[in-house]
């Protein structure tokens, strides 16, 4: 039981030809025993138990960060375990490399495609197991043989075209032609229609049923609802690295889907107290720019606004086109009452504007560099008296953010890479605090921080907030944005979708809304 | 979910490493000195001390401007032809009958003009570093050799052509300059707001300009002052060799490079300083006036200039990966 398409010709290679035991069809192929992974103390999925039988299409769903990526990259050999066991048709193995996954015939599909762009699909299709004559590649009998696999799947691509070429949906499915090629018996497709179109889509579940029906197991990673009732045998539901729950599909409905996704047992969420609101610091009128279109909303003094809404719902998009730092195309900014421009950064800063961005390692931290000086950039400027920077006041200013923020280091000498994901939020805090704001923007602010650092930076906000600050919060963490937001913006494919006051939807409605049922 | 893993306890104090790579490096310079002194009995004489020091002197500037690029994660390859454009610059002038300060001036002034281009090139046009730099080198010597038209301008200013064999206090006038490019630059890059930027730049530049720091301004700073530098130099070398010659200075971006690398930067950015590249360029510059005084091929001494950025660099990587 080998793939539809045999061309694989690695037999001289010893160690990949590992003795495949077929499985009959609605048996365990592959089983998980307390599969854990931790980093550091985050546990990004708890101990596991998920069984998937042999041919079946079995969708795993689940919200950003319930641990969808840490479970494929386990699979697939690119992280390894922490503890636990998984057995493949039977037997324990380590899979500890992708390629060993690959050779036991474990392949995954991603929602960005990994293929080399600037070769042809050809090549892509054949990379790492090229056709061979003398130590010489013989590209037109793998161009032929691409195109044959190609027009046999339905896809009405070219071959010999360079990847680069094709839309994001087309590349998509070449990585799909490419797996179902080499011999593989465990497909893992991550959230694979994301970029694809309606018909391509169509494509690419017509090819999933024709693996099916060949004995192949896919695992099917999607947000979307419809698409796993159209697909699945069986799904099961993560939520916060826990697997919560398996159904079988026909057993099951949206409604309890989503149930089992909401968090409800709301632990460690400070609720603020109620404070009074004060006047509106900002409004945006039908604010458009790259990712978001049509977004009014405002903030007012001492109350937080939160962004909820799945990654690339253009919540971050949006944050990022206030600050600045990207163009806007339509809309207006009102700043307490007054039209303004934010043509770059230094204007939503000079205004009063503060960003925590999404992320730590890419937006928010000069990793190798000390504590101090990221705490002190946005301010070197305030520091400096004529040419130089007067030292005493730059060491004052970090050790003060160190010592009210807590930072668990010996000196603001450390690099910031040195530290933990919650200490390194608090530098980013610190620099924004020791600048001083009106409105902050704190994108994803608990991303890979501890529970006790998640409390003291929800106590952080109170403090803002009695200041006369206001807030807006991205999270993708409902509970998080559901406790804290006074109110609650809904955002799906670039647009502001739902308004709420605090509690006035359920989890269930919001989560809804943000999908898209 | 992008989780980091936790590596509470890496206390790195950072500054006292520098120092003590700081010392190494001068440990090593005077190691090499007191080996030639043993073994040579020329080398500790004034005129070779004097020679060693006027050899380092012009490297060691372009060094220090180089550093600022690589410290913003760039690359200047530009430098060695902006010296032999700007020594046939300033002889051309003088030719012309403009007097000496202007005509100085007026080099400097190319010198900032051809930075603000390189910036312009990475910043407005999106070209690498790498590639914007290597175009103006070969550009640089086409023009300056089709001003020349192939041969070379003699200078017969004598009061520029001595400056460089002067001595100040027993110390070469070389030298002196090396120390007035050396403290203004260190005020720059370590005490002021520009230098912190610099290195903001190459460390993360999306982080830099979230954190308000102009980062377009801050890399037309950088390739700026390396080109000035490189002008800068190109007038002590004119006044050295008493021509504009567009050929001159031959493969100095490399001996600048490999100066700052010698001297601790990292060619991947936001790590480097200004004494690193100076102590740099003079070992660089010993090791090739050791060579000279024990007859060792001078095909030879690139050789041993090759291997020796090997082995520092390597040890300066062994260093870090330690410290991490």
């Amino acid at each position: 039981m080998t793939g539809l398409y045999d061309v694989s010709h690695r037999h001289d290679d010893g160690a990949t030809t590992i003795a495949k035991h077929p499985v009959p069809k609605g048996q365990p192929i592959l089983e998980m025993r307390g599969l854990q992974k931790k980093y550091g103390a985050v546990e990004a999925l708890k101990p596991a138990n998920i069984t998937f039988l042999s041919g079946e299409i079995h969708a795993i769903v689940g919200e950003n960060g319930a641990g969808k990526s840490t479970l494929i990259k386990l699979l697939t050999g690119v992280i390894r375990r922490t503890s636990g066991e998984v057995f493949w048709c039977g037997d324990a193995v380590q899979l500890a490399t992708p390629n060993e996954a690959i050779s036991r015939g474990i392949n995954a599909v991603h929602q960005e495609v990994v293929l080399c762009r600037h070769l042809s699909v050809a090549a892509n299709m054949f990379l790492g197991d090229e056709i061979n004559k003398n130590g010489l590649m013989r590209k037109r009998a793998m161009t032929d043989a691409a195109q044959a696999v190609l027009n046999d799947l339905g896809f009405n691509l070219p071959a010999a075209a360079l990847l680069s070429d094709l839309t994001i949906g087309q590349q998509q499915l070449v990585a799909t032609a490419r797996a179902a090629m080499r011999g593989t018996q465990f497909l893992i497709f991550d959230e694979p229609t994301a970029y694809l179109t309606r018909q391509e889509s169509a494509q690419l579940f017509r090819l999933i049923r024709r693996l099916q029906a060949e004995g192949v197991t896919i695992v099917y990673i999607s947000h979307r609802m419809e698409e796993v009732f159209e697909l699945a045998d069986r799904v099961s539901v993560l939520r916060d690295g826990t697997h919560i729950g398996t159904r079988k599909i026909a057993e099951t409905n949206d409604a309890e889907l989503i149930a089992m996704m909401i968090n409800r047992t709301i632990e460690q969420i400070y609720h603020k107290e109620t404070l009074p609101i004060g006047a509106t610091i900002v409004e945006t009128r039908g604010l458009s720019g790259p990712g978001f279109t049509d977004v009014s909303l405002s903030v007012r003094a001492g109350e937080i606004v939160g962004l909820y809404g799945l990654i690339g719902a253009g919540r971050s998009e949006f944050a990022l086109g206030l600050y600045g730092r990207q163009p806007l195309s339509a809309g207006e900014v009102h700043w307490q009452g007054n039209k303004v421009r934010i043509r770059n950064e230094r204007d939503a800063m000079d205004l009063g504007i503060a960003l925590a961005p999404e992320s730590r390692r890419d937006q928010g931290l000069c990793l190798n560099l000390p504590i101090g000086l990221n705490i002190n950039l946005p301010v070197f400027d305030r520091l400096s008296r004529g040419l130089t920077i007067n030292r005493g006041r730059e060491i004052e200013n970090a050790d003060r953010q160190i010592k009210d923020l807590k930072i668990k280091t010996p000196t603001r000498r450390v690099l910031a890479s040195a530290m933990s994901g919650g200490n390194q939020q608090k530098i980013v805090i610190g620099k924004w605090l020791s600048h001083g704001a009106k409105l902050f923007i704190f994108d994803e602010p608990t991303v890979g921080v501890d529970v006790g650092t998640k409390a003291e930076i929800y106590r952080l906000f109170a403090r803002l907030l009695e200041q006369g600050a206001g807030i807006i919060l991205i999270s993708s963490y409902l509970p998080e944005v559901y406790e804290l937001s006074d109110r609650l913006h809904v955002f799906r494919q670039g647009k502001l979708v739902a308004s709420h006051t605090y509690r006035s939807a359920s989890h269930e409605e919001v989560l809804t809304q943000a999908i898209g049922v | 979910m992008s989780v980091e893993t936790t590596t509470e306890t890496a206390p790195v104090p950072k500054k006292g490493m520098n120092i003590l790579f700081g010392l190494t490096l001068l440990g090593l310079l005077l190691f090499l000195w007191l080996l030639l002194g043993l073994s040579t009995t020329s080398f500790w004489t004034s005129n070779n001390i004097s020679n060693l020091l006027r050899q380092g002197s012009m490297t060691a500037i372009l060094a220090v401007g180089q550093t600022f690029v690589i410290i913003t994660a760039g690359i200047d390859l530009s430098v060695g032809a902006v010296v032999g454009f700007s020594s046939v610059t300033v002889a051309w002038l003088l030719q012309q009958g403009v007097p000496l300060w202007p005509a100085m001036g007026i080099t400097l002034l190319v010198g900032v003009a051809i930075g603000a281009f390189h910036a312009f090139g990475i910043v407005r046009m999106g070209l690498p570093a790498f590639i914007i730099t290597l175009a103006t080198l070969t550009s640089l010597r086409g023009i300056g050799l089709l001003v020349t038209n192939g041969s070379t301008i003699s200078i017969s200013n004598e009061a520029f052509t001595n400056f460089s064999r002067a001595d100040f206090l027993g110390i070469p006038s070389l030298f002196w300059m090396v120390i007035a490019v050396a403290i203004p630059a260190y005020i720059f890059l370590h005490l002021s707001r520009w230098g912190r930027y610099l290195f903001a730049v190459g460390s993360n530049s999306e982080a830099a300009r979230l954190s308000g720091v102009n980062v377009n301004r801050t890399i037309y700073l950088a390739y700026i002052l390396s080109s000035t530098c490189a002008a800068f130099v190109g007038l002590l070398l004119a006044s050295r060799i008493g021509i504009g010659n567009a050929t001159q200075a031959e493969g100095w971006e490399l001996q600048a490079i490999a100066s700052s690398v010698i001297g601790g930067t990292s060619l991947f950015g936001a790590v480097g300083s200004v004494h690193g590249p100076l102590l740099g360029a003079f070992i660089l510059a010993t090791i090739n006036n050791g060579a000279n005084l024990l007859n060792v091929n001078a095909f030879v001494q690139r050789i041993i200039t090759g291997v020796l950025i090997i082995v520092i660099v390597y040890f300066d990587q062994l260093r870090r990966r330690g410290s991490r």
